[in-house]
């Protein structure tokens, strides 16, 4: 994105919005942190249960767990596309926001090969070196978002 | 005053303020210890409370193991975040607050993981177990609390 871009984002109504009162932030972190732990709360159990922590057939439990980290991703991703919005200058050429999206879409990534390819194994007590890669691997890339996140600030220019 | 001020003065506070990535990995090892913490307690608590069904009540001790491990690296982080600006945070209300929610959250932590494991693991005892549901609803609550008063310490803290 050129900066002109990150100059005509700054003069939408969206961020005049969120810088019209000074709780509207505040209120969107509180928001955006709340939801990144029932996210990583809920991707905690189903990465536990791909590296074989513990072996149970649990079917509807994972499904519950993906629709409840999904929610909070949407959540997540809202309030951070407000964030974006409102101080748009501060995520221009920043490695730390730049590596965080790219964190995201390879976690994004390795959801999928998940989906398409393990999503059986929750009715089985199996699991397999692909199931451990990918559980390890979900672990690796959301630590890594939560730590390129909170690196946003100091690495604004 | 005198302890925090000669902590504020210490090599590592400076250290701590000077360094590029000293302040910055600290605070965001920080987050991790806190969504780990928190987002597993937040999993027992719907577990406890029948919302989360599924999975063996015999997990629920080993997840708030995790819980702690995560709490674990959230304290280490924030004390060493604390040695730089000890003065500043101790007279703000708002960390205050922060400080109180998080120690209660704690200490339910502990207290359920102990409950629950003195339970001998009965699975069907410990789902209907109305003090450990109680409980763990206050440290949803609590630990919400603490996340959200954490946030807000940047803006409020010059004002209470």
């Amino acid at each position: 994105m050129s900066s002109s871009t990150f100059a005509w984002i700054a003069d939408t109504p969206i961020s005049a919005w969120v810088n019209s009162s000074g709780t509207i932030w505040p209120t969107l972190e509180s928001i955006h942190f709340v939801s990144l732990c029932v996210l990583v709360g809920s991707l905690l159990i189903i990465d536990l249960r791909l590296i074989g922590f513990y072996r149970e057939r649990c079917a509807s439990t994972v499904q519950f767990l993906i629709r409840l980290s999904l929610a909070a991703f949407v959540v997540n991703f809202l309030t951070g596309a407000l964030f974006f919005a409102g101080n748009s200058p501060k995520y221009l050429n920043n490695s730390a926001f730049e590596l965080k999206l790219i964190l995201i879409m390879l976690a994004g990534m390795n959801a999928i090969f998940y989906r398409v390819r393990l999503s059986n194994l929750v009715d089985t007590n199996e699991v397999t070196r692909s199931s451990i890669g990918v559980g390890y691997l979900s672990l690796l890339l959301w630590s890594g978002v939560i730590i390129c996140g909170r690196m946003i600030t100091f690495y604004a220019r | 005053m005198s302890f925090l001020a000669y902590l504020e003065a210490s090599a590592f506070s400076e250290w701590l303020l000077i360094s590029m990535l000293g302040f910055p990995t600290l605070i965001a090892l920080h987050s991790v210890g806190m969504a780990v913490a928190v987002g597993l307690s937040l999993m027992v608590t719907l577990q406890l409370n029948h919302i989360l069904t599924g999975l063996s009540a015999q997990l629920i001790p080993k997840f708030l193991s995790i819980a702690v491990w995560g709490f674990a690296l959230n304290l280490i982080t924030g004390i060493a975040l604390f040695v730089s600006r000890g003065q500043e945070y101790i007279t703000s209300t708002i960390f205050l607050v922060k400080m109180l929610l998080v120690i209660v959250s704690a200490l339910i932590l502990f207290w359920l993981r102990r409950h629950l494991l003195r339970m001998k693991l009965a699975t069907d005892k410990l789902v209907s177990n109305g003090v450990a549901r109680g409980m763990s609803v206050v440290f949803a609550a609590t630990w919400v609390g603490a996340v959200i008063s954490g946030r807000l310490i940047a803006y409020l803290s010059d004002l209470y």
